[in-house]
């Protein structure tokens, strides 16, 4: 038990730093907090829109619809991270050999560090977010207390799926170089395929079905349909599991393309 | 210096290589076209069958012109590059396979970059340090009271990275790098861009680290007074191999061809006498209206026989005879006048 704690004390230690590193920039948190709002009036006056003759589309209603939104961007907020871009600038300037000069695992070193901005968001963004909207918008209680507790469980589990695909992104920058083309399209693909910006159900069949084997759903759809109460309880347990057998391939997957990477690593200038 | 129960050297690199493949872009609008669909590569060796061993305790020098592989050695000595063939096993690991063990036995210090967190205060990098490298809070508070003793790095310990002079974020580096007392430091052009008092700083720090504990140097850098004050060894490396490996002294005595005589009439009118000196194998060069400069080959005119003949000529008030610059023997070596000398040692 002891040994464990000193293996984990540095990755608490890069969280922290994480957190204070995200007190250094006090104009990114303003911002941040600016961009979440509007983004949610945005989408609550597209669905109002939508909504108007007030017929339910693919299984929700338009009261289901705008909790879904706010719901939606709330957790966003904290399951994101920036360590695709945040690697793809280390490795642009070289300054990814000073991470291997240190004993630690970079994979984990990564995610620690965004585990830290996300507690810190957590804390200064989301919950205080969740407040403004609840009280702004008309928004749904979760369906249930047990609903709830899986509901945060499955944010969790996006939080892990997020990091890991972030740093498998943030690693292409090794045979790459450049790669903020890939990250902004993979935000945008995020996005979407996630289920933030749509319910999985508003999308054509064959696609929705495509989707379900694939990870991206469980980042937004999954906890959000828990939330609503949309699935019954074995059905809740099935998406989470199946969120949780994710994050763990990806993140072996992560770490295999690292290790992979490496050996073609060369480091500019110096 | 060794003893005997030493189980051979700490550093051992055999027939060390690393090839960069490059992209070599075409020109002009077809070109850049082309490059889109084809690509032609080349593969440049950046080291190329380089050997050596370092034993436990010594500082070297690792010097060579910009572009000569000196920065790719280091990086693969410390683990972040990964070989293209040959063996590296530097106190019983293997760098690059045992990456994490193998860091926490060395020192690192990039001149030209940081491994300090940017935007937090220098004393939040060291506590994450310290838990990095597992060292204990009595440990870490001596050795911090030691560098701030040597170093003065007291003062802006609570200063962001970024906020700091070079030379104040040098120092800061340099401790970060001996904080948990590693007995191998690689030092990659650690004195770069600092001033006079700075440099001198660091240096005397490096000598006092060598000699206390000692903890053995290798350091890549174009300032060879790092050198002479740090190096009783030092390798040359130029196109990736090395051309010397060996004490500084024995380079000197090898490679000095040139000496020189520096003196000041006391007689303005002797002048016209010093004309004599300009003759073959002598280069004669008035500094001024007083002073004369002789420089000759040292293989071919004997010091004390030149010296004779300057005093039986003028009246001097005084004379300074000088070796060739070290920077005169290493612009031969890198310009390729000395290889010949070198591969003949």
């Amino acid at each position: 038990m002891g040994a464990l704690i000193d293996a984990l004390a540095p990755y608490a230690e890069f969280s922290r730093v994480g957190f204070v590193n995200i007190l250094a920039f006090r104009l990114r948190y303003f911002t941040g907090i600016v961009t979440y709002s509007l983004n949610v009036t945005i989408y609550y006056f597209i669905w109002t829109a939508v909504y108007h003759n007030g017929q339910s589309i693919a299984g929700y209603n338009m009261s289901q619809m705008i909790t879904y939104t706010c719901v939606g961007w709330i957790i966003r907020s904290f399951y994101s991270n920036t360590i695709d871009q945040e690697m793809a600038y280390e490795v642009i300037d070289g300054k990814i050999a000073m991470d291997l000069i240190k004993p630690v695992s970079v994979p984990w070193m990564w995610i620690s560090r965004a585990m830290g901005e996300s507690a810190f968001r957590l804390g200064l963004l989301t919950l205080p977010a969740a407040l403004v909207i609840t009280l702004v918008f008309p928004m749904q209680a979760p369906a249930s207390r047990q609903d709830f507790g899986l509901f945060l469980l499955s944010t969790l589990g996006s939080f892990f799926l997020m990091a890991a695909i972030g740093f498998l992104i943030g690693t292409c920058a090794i045979p790459l170089k450049s790669i903020l083309a890939l990250v902004r399209a993979k935000q945008w693909l995020i996005e979407l395929l996630s289920g933030l910006l749509l319910p999985m159900s508003f999308f054509p069949k064959p696609v929705a079905v495509a989707m379900a084997w694939l990870p991206f759903e469980h980042i937004a759809y999954t906890p959000l349909q828990i939330y609503l109460g949309k699935l019954d309880r074995a059905g809740a347990l099935r998406a989470l599991g199946a969120e949780w057998i994710w994050v763990v391939a990806l993140l072996v997957l992560a770490h295999l393309w690292w290790n992979r990477s490496l050996r073609r690593l060369s480091i500019q200038g110096g | 210096m060794t003893d005997s129960s030493n189980p051979g050297p700490l550093i051992h690199v055999h027939d060390l290589c690393k090839h960069f493949r490059s992209f070599r872009r075409r020109e002009g609008l077809l070109g850049s076209i082309q490059n889109l669909f084809i690509r032609e590569y080349r593969t440049v060796a950046a080291v190329d069958r380089v050997s050596f061993s370092i034993e436990q305790g010594e500082s070297v020098g690792y010097i060579g012109p910009n572009g000569a592989g000196k920065s790719t050695t280091i990086k693969m000595l410390t683990g972040i590059l990964v070989p293209s063939s040959g063996d590296i096993r530097i106190n019983g690991y293997v760098p690059h396979r045992q990456r994490r063990e193998y860091v926490k036995t060395i020192g690192v210090v990039f001149g030209q970059r940081t491994q300090l967190w940017w935007d937090i205060a220098v004393i939040e990098s060291f506590k994450l340090l310290r838990r990095i490298y597992g060292v204990s809070q009595r440990d870490f508070d001596a050795r911090m009271e030691r560098f701030n003793e040597v170093l003065n790095i007291g003062d802006y310990l609570y200063t962001p990275v970024r906020k700091l002079s070079l030379g104040e974020r040098m120092r800061c580096d340099l401790a970060a790098a001996l904080l948990h007392n590693p007995p191998l430091l690689f030092l990659d052009e650690p004195t770069i861009g600092l001033d006079v008092v700075a440099k001198d700083r660091i240096r005397r720090f490096l000598h006092a680290v060598n000699r206390d504990f000692r903890t053995t140097i290798l350091l890549t850098t174009h300032d060879l007074d790092d050198i002479e004050e740090l190096c009783r060894r030092i390798m040359i490396i130029d196109h990736g191999r090395v051309l010397y490996d060996g004490p500084l002294d024995r380079l000197k005595e090898q490679l000095l061809r040139t000496k020189q005589v520096k003196f000041v009439l006391k007689d303005a009118a002797h002048a016209a006498r010093v004309a004599g000196f300009d003759r073959d194998g002598l280069e004669l060069e008035r500094v001024d209206e007083m002073t004369f400069r002789i420089r000759f080959d040292r293989h071919r005119v004997a010091t004390s026989d030149l010296i004779r003949q300057i005093l039986s000529a003028v009246d001097v008030r005084d004379l300074l005879i000088e070796d060739e610059p070290i920077e005169e023997i290493i612009k031969r070596i890198y310009a390729g006048e000395a290889s010949l000398e070198l591969s003949a040692k």
